[in-house]
């Protein structure tokens, strides 16, 4: 533009206009003999006259608004407020709003963020019987999608409740069990918890206020349950166990027991389970045994297959429920076949070398020929709403990326319990732990087991890959999930690898990464924030997530529980997972939508002004003389257009808050940036170039003639003003029509501008100072103000610049609709509720989509088996540490975990 | 009092709880079919109406426009304007024939225009010195007068390239041998007249030096007084403009010739400029100037035929509103 003007300006100026006095001592900008000279000065000239068009106020209000936005919206709202720990949410930063509403991919670690880390006995089975009436939130959103109304179901008073105890069942409380037809199955089940375990008791020695240390919760959990079951658990020392055995004779008979603890087969990741050799006081030998599903039925007794069949479906129907799974067995022992193994027993535990091994392959020798007794079904209880927190967001096209340091089981069964991973997606599972992989690490060859696990993974991920290819292009295939676990990851991550993971991980709707470190965390995160080019988000709470949390465009911190350390890192610190559904589909959405439109309409603005400006320049010969006067130009930004876009920015609102979540699917315009696209931009410089043109040549049509009955004719100035008059009107009209609820501050704020500008004008033009006395404009106001042109003008030209505007809005609307403005449409008449129950009695109601996934998932399919085992074996944080060799340092970030929560501690 | 208080308090937190919340009452406006049917309909008949009333106040003018800059050269000089416009030797008289086609009530206003000049050029328009025009020799600082600011080491007065190129063509009117009366005051704003040019401020040193640009002025004459250049300075917006000279204060009869002697001094052939001599009745809405007439009637029926256009789009066909099958996820749900 200022090229155009200055070469325009280079080749008019000539002598011949002698009324401009070139003719001798002409400066430098005017000379028509050094041309060039002309052209470089007057290129300056318009750089400073047309600079509007950048609009330097744009940062201040966008500033102002998101700033607004988060210490106003975001920290206050009442749905994002955890009463119970009295935590609101609180933005840290308040640079990042809009990019909340355009998140596509977020990772999210799991203990404490997911789940809350407490485990709780919630339901059982016991010789083909399943016991425990509670439902899993899983379980709760299965029956609703299938339109039955989930009834509270009612636990009485007396029942028990504990933390790490959730269970009601009255056939087994109380003694009760006794009146079962398989109480003796019952009886071995609760020893079996009460004696097969590694808990320390703690604190008195009386059911209300003993304490378990256990190196799992699920372990506590177990022996809690024992407790309840009244098989109370009250000591321990190096060789026996003691048990308070309530009912176990008689009906409400109570004795110590105490058992003799011969041998403990310990727990590891490769035995996946663990047994106590015991003696009982009668001096029958038993050893229990609990462990997964796979290992136990493995080392099964023949005989008995029905029981067997029965229990395998209840773990597969605990399992696709979320739950964490243990099989509970054990065997009578012959006291010589005892001897003779125990013999070996303590030559392998005496051994120096391969003492692990040598205990594993001797403890193989007794752990058969088992008894199946039941087995367990823990709820790793999940924050509260999860899973439906989940579902919404990947309705919302988000897809979800688990990141944990547990082990791949754990992560699983999480995944499964938070609908990330159902039984009929078409999972990818690359693990480490094969028997090939292990057989190479065995032998103990550092780089061999490196290269080994390489060339594995690539194999395993170009197969995932080429099996999933075929699923990308069918829109009707199954969704796709991902299971990767660190060892992998660390070759996977491997520059070679990097780009197959990532096609791979992109396509998946979720993906789980279990045992990974703090730094590779990270290292995902940054893979996929630069791979996709897309808006990514951590959400973790402890000091192991600090780093993804900064990795991410998005870092939130869970704040009220663990520590600081997440929180102080992060960008956003809600105090539940669920908020997040508030923050991004809420808050996100509606940032995204505001400032998409704040900046646009700057843009627009200060086109449509800049380009009257422009037009002018045409018809001065190009001489880079204003149009309009110093403090107009100036003030245009700062107040006659300032304050509506930001009320506008803060106010303006598409849907309300409980349809926004309705409809998650809205969300995917803020992915797809819908409305920050080169087409937006385009159709806004359409408006702004046709409005400035009507602006120019219709005044200037009008001023050619005289305008009223004195005859008299405007000048320069008189011109501009009325210009001026005419874009201030225009300009704040046409925010009005672009917003989609009209707030009484928009009204004044709106209003309020315009009048502004009157009253400046009305000052400017008639007050006049000794010391600056602006000639030009003086009383320019009150001639235009006397003529009746200028009404009709004012009337004219706002309307013919909004005409095209209009029928734009509405040929948008009628034949191209957003989808929101559908669901403002379905959502017209209804009554403005903010109440909860506006949120439930929608909820009542299926939409089309919703019967159509019932139907779908009525369909039979194929199926796969997931039975949920889940242990989780100690300090797997540590032996993780250790097997990677490289990361020995991670550990500080226990140490740092440990000192926040001591550090929250000391302050109760 | 303290119940006023408490009220008062009780509101302002519910007016910043609504805030914090973002439920403040609002309306939500959706262009439905009716509406946008309803509004296009309403700008038509407003549109059209006002457009019609201001068409025939256009109409109600009568203008006569004449270009006399070529004609009133001399056979002789036709091909070099330059050198005629120069030399101060040639009488510069010339006699223009104006036929009235229509009667001319009074008062009938007399405009030059000029076309192609740039009133508006940045050089020009800042060659001037307000505060010299107000107070006179008082002020010293004309250093916005470039290139014509001093004359002999003293400012000149009125300063500046805009008054050094007054308009100086002068026009008398004869109606059948009987000069017309032309009224040459009160054709400045008033507010320029008495707030802009001083009483005292008296055109002692204009145009006497050695580079004489266009018009002189009587040195007695202060220069609130001079309303022609008070006219001339009020600079014009756009290239091609009309001031205004004088009105003629008789009515004018269809069929009167009028005879204009005028003084064809002012040069505009350098740069090919032209001059013409209008005049003008006038109305409510001033001069002749169809286009706003022509612009609301435009609008106003364009509206009305958008709105009869969305009516039988409405008719036939109907997007019913809020139907959810327009949705993409359903959409797609429904196609797969």
């Amino acid at each position: 533009m200022c090229l155009l003007g200055a070469m325009g300006s280079g080749i008019f100026i000539d002598r011949k206009y002698f009324y401009l006095g070139l003719r001798q001592n002409v400066e430098d900008q005017f000379n028509p003999s050094k041309r060039f000279l002309v052209i470089i000065l007057t290129m300056l000239t318009l750089l400073t006259l047309y600079s509007t068009i950048i609009p330097i106020s744009l940062y201040v209000s966008i500033e102002t608004i998101k700033f607004i936005q988060s210490s106003q919206f975001i920290n206050k709202d009442l749905n994002m407020y955890h009463a119970e720990t009295n935590t609101p949410a609180s933005a840290r930063t308040s640079n990042l709003n809009e990019e909340l509403g355009q998140v596509e991919y977020i990772f999210s670690d799991k203990t404490g963020t997911l789940t809350r880390n407490l485990m709780e006995f919630f339901k059982c089975s016991i010789g083909g019987e399943i016991y425990g009436i509670g439902m899993t939130e899983i379980e709760k959103g299965v029956t609703e999608r299938k339109g039955i109304k989930v009834q509270e179901v009612q636990t009485s008073n007396d029942s028990v409740q504990e933390k790490g105890f959730n269970f009601y069942d009255g056939r087994l409380l109380r003694g009760a069990w006794r009146n079962e037809p398989n109480h003796d199955a019952c009886k071995e089940f609760f020893r079996c918890l009460a004696i097969c375990h590694t808990v320390l008791p703690e604190g008195e020695e009386s059911p209300a206020k003993i304490k378990y240390q256990a190196a799992s919760p699920d372990e506590a959990a177990l022996v809690l349950a024992a407790k309840n079951f009244g098989f109370f658990f009250y000591r321990r020392t190096p060789s026996m166990i003691y048990v308070r055995e309530s009912h176990a004779e008689r009906m409400g008979k109570t004795q110590d027991v105490s058992y003799e603890i011969l041998n403990v087969l310990e727990f590891n990741s490769t035995r996946k389970r663990q047994s106590v050799v015991c003696r009982c006081p009668d001096g029958r030998l038993v050893l229990y045994c609990k462990g997964a599903d796979t290992v136990i039925y493995e080392r099964l007794g023949s005989g008995n297959d029905d029981l067997n069949k029965a229990t395998r479906d209840h773990l597969e129907q605990f399992g696709s429920a979320g739950l964490r799974t243990l099989c509970l067995a054990y065997r009578d022992l012959a006291p010589d076949l005892y001897e003779s193994w125990n013999e070996k027993f303590i030559k392998a535990k005496s051994s120096l070398r391969d003492r692990e091994k040598k205990l594993d392959e001797v403890a193989e020798l007794i752990e058969k020929e088992l008894i199946l007794i039941g087995a367990t079904a823990i709820e790793d209880k999940l924050q509260e709403g999860v899973p439906s927190c989940i579902q919404t967001l990947s309705r919302a096209g988000i897809k979800i990326w688990v990141l944990t340091g547990d082990k791949m089981e754990t992560a699983i069964n999480i995944a499964y319990a938070c609908n990330l991973l159902n039984n009929e997606m078409k999972q990818f599972i690359i693990s480490s732990e094969t028997d090939a992989i292990r057989e190479v690490e065995e032998r103990g060859d550092q780089t061999e087991i490196a290269c080994f696990i390489k060339e594995d993974v690539k194999k395993q991920l170009k197969q995932s890959l080429d099996e999933a290819s075929q699923y990308f292009c069918a829109p009707s295939g199954p969704k796709l999930g991902l299971v990767i676990d660190g060892k992998c990851l660390t070759y996977a991550l491997d520059s070679s690898l990097r780009i197959m993971l990532l096609t791979l991980g992109l396509n998946c709707a979720s993906v789980v990464c279990c045992r990974v470190s703090p730094l590779q965390k990270a290292q995902v995160t940054s893979l996929v924030k630069k791979g996709a080019h897309k808006i990514t988000l951590s959400i973790g709470d402890g000091a192991n997530d600090v780093s993804m949390i900064q990795a991410a465009h998005i870092g939130i911190g869970i704040s009220g529980l663990e520590g600081m350390q997440a929180v102080m890192a992060s960008d956003f610190a809600i105090a539940q997972f669920r908020f997040l559904e508030d923050l991004l589909l809420v808050h996100g959405r509606w940032s995204y939508i505001r400032l998409c439109k704040v900046v646009m309409y700057f843009f627009y603005k200060n086109l449509a002004f800049t380009l009257t400006q422009f037009w002018f320049t045409f018809n001065t010969g190009f001489s880079g003389q204003r149009f309009y006067d110093d403090w107009f130009q100036s003030l245009y930004n700062v107040i006659f257009t300032a304050l509506p876009v930001i009320i506008v920015g803060l106010f303006d609102k598409d849907i309300s808050p409980p349809l926004s979540k309705k409809y998650p699917e809205l969300y995917k315009e803020g992915i797809r940036n819908k409305f920050f696209k080169w087409r937006v931009v385009a159709i806004w410089a359409f408006f702004s170039i046709y409005q400035s043109l009507v602006f120019f040549y219709f005044i200037s049509a009008f001023s050619s003639t005289s305008q009223d009955r004195s005859g008299k004719m405007f000048g320069l100035w008189d011109v501009s003003t009325m210009a001026f008059t005419c874009v201030v009107v225009t300009i704040n009209l046409r925010l009005l029509m672009m917003c989609n609820s009209i707030t009484r501050w928009h009204c004044i704020s709106v209003g309020g501008s315009i009048l502004v500008w009157f009253v400046f004008i009305f000052l400017y033009s008639g007050i006049t100072t000794p010391l600056d006395r602006n000639e030009n404009m003086y009383w320019v106001i009150y001639i235009l103000m006397s003529t009746p042109s200028f009404y009709v003008t004012l009337l004219l030209v706002p309307v013919a610049a909004l005409l095209v505007d209009f029928l734009y809005l509405c040929v948008q609307r009628w034949f191209f609709p957003y989808d929101y403005q559908i669901i403002q449409e379905m959502h017209k008449d209804d009554i403005h509720c903010t109440g909860p129950q506006g949120v439930l009695g929608s909820k009542q109601q299926l939409i089309p989509d919703e019967e159509r996934s019932n139907e779908i998932s009525q369909l039979p399919r194929e199926v796969s088996k997931h039975s949920g085992f889940a242990f989780d074996s100690p300090g797997y944080e540590s032996f993780f540490a250790s097997q990677s060799g490289k990361y020995v340092t991670p550990n500080a970030w226990d140490v740092a975990r440990r000192a926040s929560i001591r550090h929250k501690a000391t302050p109760k | 009092m303290a119940d006023m208080n408490r009220e008062r308090h009780r509101t302002r937190e519910t007016a910043f709880y609504l805030f914090t919340q973002q439920s403040l009452p609002a309306c939500k406006p959706v262009l439905t079919p009716g509406w946008v049917i309803t509004i296009f309909l309403f700008m038509g008949l407003i549109f059209i109406p006002v457009g019609l009333i201001t068409l025939r106040a256009s109409h109600s003018v009568v203008e006569i426009v004449d270009r006399y800059d070529t004609e009133c050269v001399p056979e002789a000089f036709r091909i070099d304007k330059i050198s005629y416009i120069q030399d101060d030797s040639i009488p510069k008289n010339c006699s223009r024939f104006m036929k009235v086609h229509k009667y001319m009530k009074a008062p009938i206003y007399i405009y030059y225009q000029l076309d192609n000049y740039y009133q508006n050029h940045r050089r020009y328009v800042k060659s001037r010195s307000d505060k010299q025009l107000l107070h006179g020799q008082k002020y010293h600082d004309t250093s916005s007068c470039q290139p014509v600011e001093l004359n002999s080491g003293q400012p000149i007065v009125p300063c500046g390239l805009i008054a050094w190129s007054l308009f100086n063509d002068s026009f008398t009117f004869i109606r059948e041998r009987a000069e017309l009366k032309v009224n040459r005051k009160n054709i400045a704003w008033k507010s320029d007249r008495d707030h802009k040019f001083g009483k005292n401020v008296h055109p002692f040193n204009f145009q006497n030096g050695t580079l004489i640009g266009g018009g002189k002025l009587n040195p007695k004459i202060p220069l609130s007084d001079q309303e022609d250049l008070i006219v001339w300075m009020r600079t014009s917006a756009l290239p091609s403009f009309r001031k205004l000279y004088g009105r003629i204060e008789e009515d004018l009869d269809a069929d009167d010739v009028i005879v204009v002697n005028l003084m064809n001094n002012y040069n505009t052939y350098s740069f090919g400029g032209k001059k013409k001599l209008v005049l003008s009745t006038s109305s409510w809405l001033g001069g002749k100037n169809d286009f706003l007439g022509h612009a609301c009637v435009i609008i106003g029926s364009s509206s009305l035929i958008l709105a009869i256009v969305f009516t039988l789009l409405h008719l036939k066909y109907r997007r019913p509103h809020g139907d959810t099958s327009y949705l993409p996820w359903n959409r797609k749900s429904l196609s797969g």
